[in-house]
């Protein structure tokens, strides 16, 4: 008898703090519920429908039409291609970069240390559209700097014409794309690094351990969970990879993602059949690519 | 009043964005391909033929019969009421033409070359500077008029059929004039480029002739405030009409004008009205004309003489020498913003070697499948 007035203010108070804890959630709840849950469920309905700029009425139910037509479009499939090229090629070589400089930067004293963060860190503040506007410079078929150092060092006899060539556009902005990625991964790592356990380092090497066994068997397993971080962010980023497209090549020369398919069919082919509904079809696809790749990271680094 | 600029480049994807919101602007100044073709098309503006009685038709139409049809559905609807005209010509580096020998075949005169003197020109260029001269831009649909033209004219060749309802690329003279251009040293199908860029390319020195060009580019080259006529070193340019077999090429018209989307708010739609014949109509056209550096679509504006506007500006006096080459506005054929991206990407596979009459017949048949 005793116990139960206790029992019930530890309720009362359980419930007061869970009141308090919701309320200091809400305004993120708020944007996090707009912005990502109702799009995200509007996108999913509207890819099971003809949604069209051109007509005022209310759209269609069409099923999984979309889809099935998604498999069959060459333009799609191209740029599911080409997105897949991008995130497999970037994500292990950003990580594997960011890891190495981390590694070789991570002891160094405080000032030096500071100064490497900043400059690898600069991309990643710089606007996207500077950065692409100086790599166009760069990349530039009739007065570019790469072109003048090539052509200086009797590397090449006629200019190359970077983003205008399929075949070469693509690792361009791949380029482009490494330089402003890795500019987190190497911060991170670098304080993953300094936080991994000295005395579980110091002991292994006090039992023989060579550089690479204490790197592999002791630190490797301590970065382990911001290793999967940078994996998940840098797939995701990659396979978002759209204002570089946008202001370097518009799609063209073999360099068309799913991420500027989708802006391409929403916004321009409006006089397309039920353009709004493929658009989001695409984003669907693409959202459940990204969970995938996302899901298997997990389950690996689990595992490890 | 609250007013914003778009670009054109993306201009109509804020727009598009704004419609599926509805909160599209109640007043907008584009031209016919998106008036009429896109958002008139799809019931989105108001039809404005109220505001055209037989005087004002006569007094465009005495300019050119090509703006009103231009405007106007096939049904009978005005969508744009037009304000400004321009023709889309290209234009060279003087300095650079000189030097090369290759002055002698132009005729600076009326500004205008055949296709051989064209050929002649560009090897002439081409043994001199040894490199692009000239460059098919085929990077995004930005100014995609000056790489029509230029393929259109080459050997008469046509863009749509004549009642602007299929796209008419596998005509035979533009296979030929395509193989012509892919064979020509000097003559780049550059996929790095677009209209903007090829002007700057040009501007700067690089390329000897842009295939983008108009007007506005002849009074402030490249927008850079250096003097107009000018490169950015100092060479003078020249407008050119594209060159054609005869020397008389079809050019590529520019209408702007004014539509009104239907809100359903009937004061605003007559506020808007009003506007419009305040700036077409009335005697204060001359300033809206002026200001927008263009030619009036119109001979007079309730009485106000516009034909003689330009009489003080001496390049704006030369260049209406190419108005009478202006052709047909096709521009309102269906599936216009959907074929634009056709039309570079062919020019992209094709400049990238790949078979022309097949790569034609798909981009071609992938532009009418939209027009339907």
């Amino acid at each position: 008898m005793a116990k139960q007035p206790k029992q019930s203010m530890s309720r009362a108070l359980q419930r007061r703090e869970n009141i308090n804890g919701y309320l200091f959630m809400l305004p993120s709840l708020i944007f996090f519920v707009g912005f990502v849950i109702i799009p995200m469920f509007m996108c999913i309905f509207m890819s099971l429908t003809d949604a069209n700029m051109r007509d005022q009425a209310l759209p269609h139910f069409i099923g999984i039409k979309n889809f099935v037509d998604l498999w069959k479009d060459e333009d799609f499939l191209g740029a599911l291609k080409n997105t897949f090229l991008i995130v497999v090629v970037s994500v292990p070589t950003v990580c594997a970069f960011s890891l190495w400089v981390a590694s070789a930067i991570y002891k160094l004293k405080s000032p030096v240390l500071s100064a490497f963060r900043c400059i690898f860190y600069l991309p990643v503040v710089t606007g996207s559209v500077a950065v692409t506007v100086v790599w166009k410079w760069m990349y530039d078929n009739y007065n570019g700097i790469l072109n003048t150092a090539l052509k200086g060092a009797g590397l090449i006899e006629k200019n190359i014409n970077f983003l205008g060539t399929p075949g070469i556009a693509i690792w361009c902005i791949i380029i482009i794309l490494f330089t402003t990625s890795v500019g987190q991964p190497i911060v991170l790592y670098v304080s993953a690094l300094g936080n991994v356990d000295q005395s579980l380092v110091e002991a292994a090497e006090v039992d023989g351990a060579n550089h690479m066994q204490v790197f592999w068997k002791i630190k490797w397993p301590q970065i382990m969970p911001t290793t999967l971080y940078i994996l998940v962010i840098t797939t995701i980023n990659s396979f978002q990879c759209f204002a570089l497209i946008q202001l370097l090549t518009s799609g063209g020369s073999d360099t068309d993602t799913v991420m500027f398919r989708i802006y391409w069919t929403a916004f321009k082919l409006t006089e397309q059949q039920g353009h709004f509904g493929y658009a989001n079809a695409m984003g669907v696809v693409l959202a459940i690519f990204i969970a995938i790749l996302s899901a298997v990271q997990f389950r690996l680094a689990r595992e490890k | 009043m609250k007013v914003e600029y778009l670009a054109y480049a993306d201009g109509d994807d804020k727009v598009n964005t704004a419609i599926t919101a509805g909160n599209q602007p109640d007043l907008i100044m584009e031209g016919p391909e998106r008036l009429v073709a896109n958002w008139g098309a799809a019931g989105y503006m108001v039809d404005l033929a109220d505001m055209l009685d037989d005087t004002d038709k006569k007094e465009i139409n005495d300019v050119s019969a090509g703006v009103l049809s231009a405007c106007t559905t096939a049904d009978g609807k005005v969508y744009e009421y037009p304000l400004v005209m321009t023709a889309h010509c290209m234009a060279i580096n003087l300095n650079a033409f000189k030097e090369a020998g290759a002055d002698q075949y132009l005729d600076l005169e009326n500004h205008t070359w055949t296709t051989e003197n064209f050929i002649k020109a560009v090897e002439a260029l081409y043994a001199k500077y040894g490199q692009t001269v000239g460059a098919v831009y085929c990077a995004g649909q930005g100014g995609d008029q000056g790489t029509r033209a230029l393929v259109n004219n080459l050997y008469g060749g046509t863009y749509t059929n004549a009642d602007h309802t299929a796209y008419t690329w596998d005509d035979a003279n533009n296979v030929k004039a395509l193989e012509t251009l892919l064979g020509m040293d000097g003559i780049d199908f550059d996929a790095s480029l677009a209209g903007g860029d090829e002007i700057a390319k040009f501007y700067q020195g690089a390329l000897k002739m842009a295939f983008c060009w108009n007007i506005a580019q002849q009074l402030d080259p490249n927008g850079a405030g250096t003097g107009a006529e000018k490169t950015v070193t100092g060479d003078d340019i020249v407008f050119m009409s594209f060159p054609s077999e005869t020397g008389a090429s079809q050019l590529q018209g520019g209408i702007w004008g004014f539509g009104i989307f239907d809100k359903g708010d009937a004061a605003k739609v007559e506020a808007a009205k009003k506007f419009i014949k305040y700036m077409c109509d009335s005697e204060h056209t001359v300033d809206a004309v002026k200001t927008a550096n263009y030619f009036a679509v119109r001979t007079t504006a309730e009485g106000t003489d516009l034909s003689g506007i330009w009489a003080d500006n001496a390049i704006m006096a030369e260049y209406t020498k190419l108005m009478p080459y202006l052709g047909d506005y096709y521009q309102v054929t269906k599936g216009w913003a959907a074929q634009r991206t056709e039309w570079w990407t062919m020019l992209q596979e094709i400049g990238q070697g790949a078979d022309i009459s097949s790569t034609i017949a798909t981009r071609m048949g992938n532009a009418n499948a939209a027009a339907k």
